[in-house]
């Protein structure tokens, strides 16, 4: 299980990396083609553009669940290693609420979006939206990941 | 569009008691915001949770915003391909001289770096490394070390690029030329100040001196940076010739980066490529998707009409256009020490507008006295991104650092009050170059 939560998390971080190197392309080309003839002014730059961006927002954000880099404000005096394992627990069970909502309503979304079509390029919208129950997926399975070591802590502590 | 189930107080309470809890609990800030959305969202008959993904994908997909992975990438980018090692030896022979020599370094290279990229996150995780350690070797006390890092790396938001003038442009709909233009004059007086406060530090101290640098030296020194000290000419000077749009202009920052790492300064390789976008990729979603849930939290303070309640209120004391700016850059200060920049400007910049707007106050004054704020917020704890991690960088606890940084804040916050006193400050350098951003 937790090599394939490895190879996961791997995977989305590489599709990350992906999208945030395309994202560069169409913008360039939005650029060249305005001053140059090289290539003709392509209207679906500026969409794709924000579409990619989006993907890359959205993947990120999984990724920083496991990795626990997202910004948190931290009021506490230093805590011990029990305590510390205690309060993670409490956040991440809040994330966790989170995260099935975004599993929940996301699916709603998703569905809601099966129909539409993108304005310029025509890329049906579900290709977009399915990202939001995608990361509540990838959320929930990361917390799992991290509840569990925590809890490991806990008996550790108390043995 | 108010409320029917709750009172527009009664939201309030929910929305900032729901934010403040949860973020004692140490549930991430961008959770928080979206999670204190929730009771309301379910709650009011005519909301639902599926609020909560409109908004989001609104704000996510906003051409603008992509300018901030290029800002960091172009960034990043700079760093592994030994761009910032020739900034260095440029800063080195301008004031290495000076008493403090290595922190009035530091100070000049933030200056430099803020002129290339728009990020003091980066700026103070690349910088943090190069000096924090290098001081402390040559008898630099490490929390003035620290501090000196920190503060200086705020100058990347205020001296263009920068990122938070994006957003604002984006959001309160402002020039973003005529911002990038207004910042240069304040963000070269608070690297003034902060290059005093060295001084004095030094003197007290006895920090230690470099001898002074040839002429000679200075020149190839300077001749080696042109190509990366053209890039904000290229950012700036693309932007207010209309070449092209801000995130456009990103994009090319990004690509003539990589061509000077590349085939100009050739330290860069593949491997330090994926590490510099995967970097990028993970700051930025991480900042950017909390922009989403602030978003949410914002739609919903303006659903229970609080900017125009605020706004009642804070008009019946009779405030002039300087107390206001005041009241701004206060209010602005106390919310950037819980949260970052950028949903910030989203949830406060919107909600102050329409005060600085009935005092006539001039919109890039008003964004100029926020951005300069949230910037001084960057190392307000108990949430200071550049303060963390310059204490990362050190291994030490957010806290160890802190006097020598609130000491540092003083003379800066001196200039910020003169940018409220005294409009022309910002003002001067857009009315005298394109007087036409500021209509």
């Amino acid at each position: 299980m937790k090599r394939l939560l490895t190879w996961f998390y791997r995977f989305l971080t590489w599709l990350m990396i992906a999208t945030v190197a395309i994202l560069v392309v169409p913008v360039t080309l939005q650029v060249v083609s305005r001053y140059t003839d090289l290539i003709p002014a392509y209207i679906w730059t500026e969409e794709l553009a924000r579409f990619m961006f989006i993907w890359m927002v959205m993947l990120g954000a999984m990724i920083g669940v496991r990795e626990g880099t997202h910004f948190e404000v931290d009021v506490w005096p230093a805590l011990g290693e029990r305590a510390n394992a205690s309060l993670r627990i409490v956040s991440q069970a809040l994330v966790l609420v989170f995260a099935l909502v975004f599993v929940w309503w996301g699916i709603e979304f998703t569905r809601f979006g099966w129909e539409q079509v993108s304005e310029i390029a025509e890329l049906p919208m579900w290709t977009i939206f399915i990202a939001w129950p995608l990361a509540g997926v990838a959320w929930v399975l990361f917390l799992g990941e991290h509840f569990l070591a925590n809890i490991r802590i806990l008996r550790s502590s108390t043995a | 569009m108010t409320g029917v189930e709750l009172t527009t107080g009664g939201a309030a309470a929910i929305l900032f008691g729901g934010f403040f809890l949860l973020i004692v609990l140490r549930v991430p800030v961008a959770f928080a915001l979206g999670l204190s959305c929730l009771p309301i969202l379910v709650i009011e008959p005519r909301l639902s949770p599926m609020t909560l993904f409109n908004e989001t994908f609104k704000a996510y997909n906003s051409f603008i915003l992509l300018a901030v992975p290029f800002f960091l990438l172009t960034a990043n980018l700079m760093n592994i391909g030994g761009i910032s090692d020739r900034l260095v030896r440029l800063s080195r022979t301008m004031v290495g001289h000076f008493p403090g020599s290595l922190a009035q370094i530091n100070v000049v290279l933030s200056v430099f770096f803020a002129g290339i990229s728009g990020s003091s996150t980066a700026d103070a995780a690349s910088q943090g490394k190069l000096f924090i350690d290098a001081q402390v070797k040559e008898g630099y006390g490490l929390s003035f070390s620290i501090a000196i890092t920190a503060v200086s790396a705020v100058l990347a938001v205020i001296i263009p690029p920068s990122i938070l003038m994006v957003v604002w442009g984006g959001v309160i709909s402002t020039s973003i030329g005529a911002l990038y233009l207004a910042g240069i004059l304040p963000g070269l007086l608070i690297a003034g100040a902060q290059m005093a406060t060295v001084h004095a530090y030094a003197k007290f101290y006895k920090y230690p001196v470099y001898p002074r640098s040839t002429l000679k030296e200075f020149l190839v020194a300077g001749a080696q940076s042109i190509p990366a000290l053209l890039t904000p000419v290229i950012i700036v000077g693309g932007i207010l010739l209309g070449w092209f749009t801000p995130t456009e202009s990103a994009a090319v920052a990004v690509i003539y980066a990589a061509v000077l790492s590349m085939l100009v300064y050739r330290e860069m390789d593949r491997k330090k490529l994926v590490h510099a976008l995967s970097e990028t990729g993970k700051l930025s979603a991480i900042a950017l998707f909390c922009v989403g849930t602030a978003s949410v939290f914002g739609w919903l303070l303006a659903y229970y009409q609080m900017p125009r309640l605020l706004l009642d209120n804070v008009t019946s004391w009779g405030m002039g256009i300087t107390e206001v700016g005041f009241f701004i850059a206060f209010a602005f200060l106390v919310v950037g020490c819980f949260l970052d920049a950028i949903p910030a400007i989203i949830i406060l910049g919107t909600t102050l507008q329409p005060l600085a707007e009935s005092v006539h106050m001039h919109p890039v004054q008003f964004a100029i006295i926020g951005i300069i704020s949230l910037a001084f917020g960057l190392v307000t704890p108990p949430y200071g991104l550049c303060l963390m991690i310059s204490c990362a960088v050190a291994k030490v606890p957010l806290r160890f650092a802190l006097k020598d940084t609130m000491i540092m804040l003083v003379p800066m916050m001196v200039v910020l009050a003169a940018c409220i006193i005294w409009p022309e400050i910002p003002l001067f350098l857009p009315r005298l170059i394109s007087p036409e951003f500021l209509k």
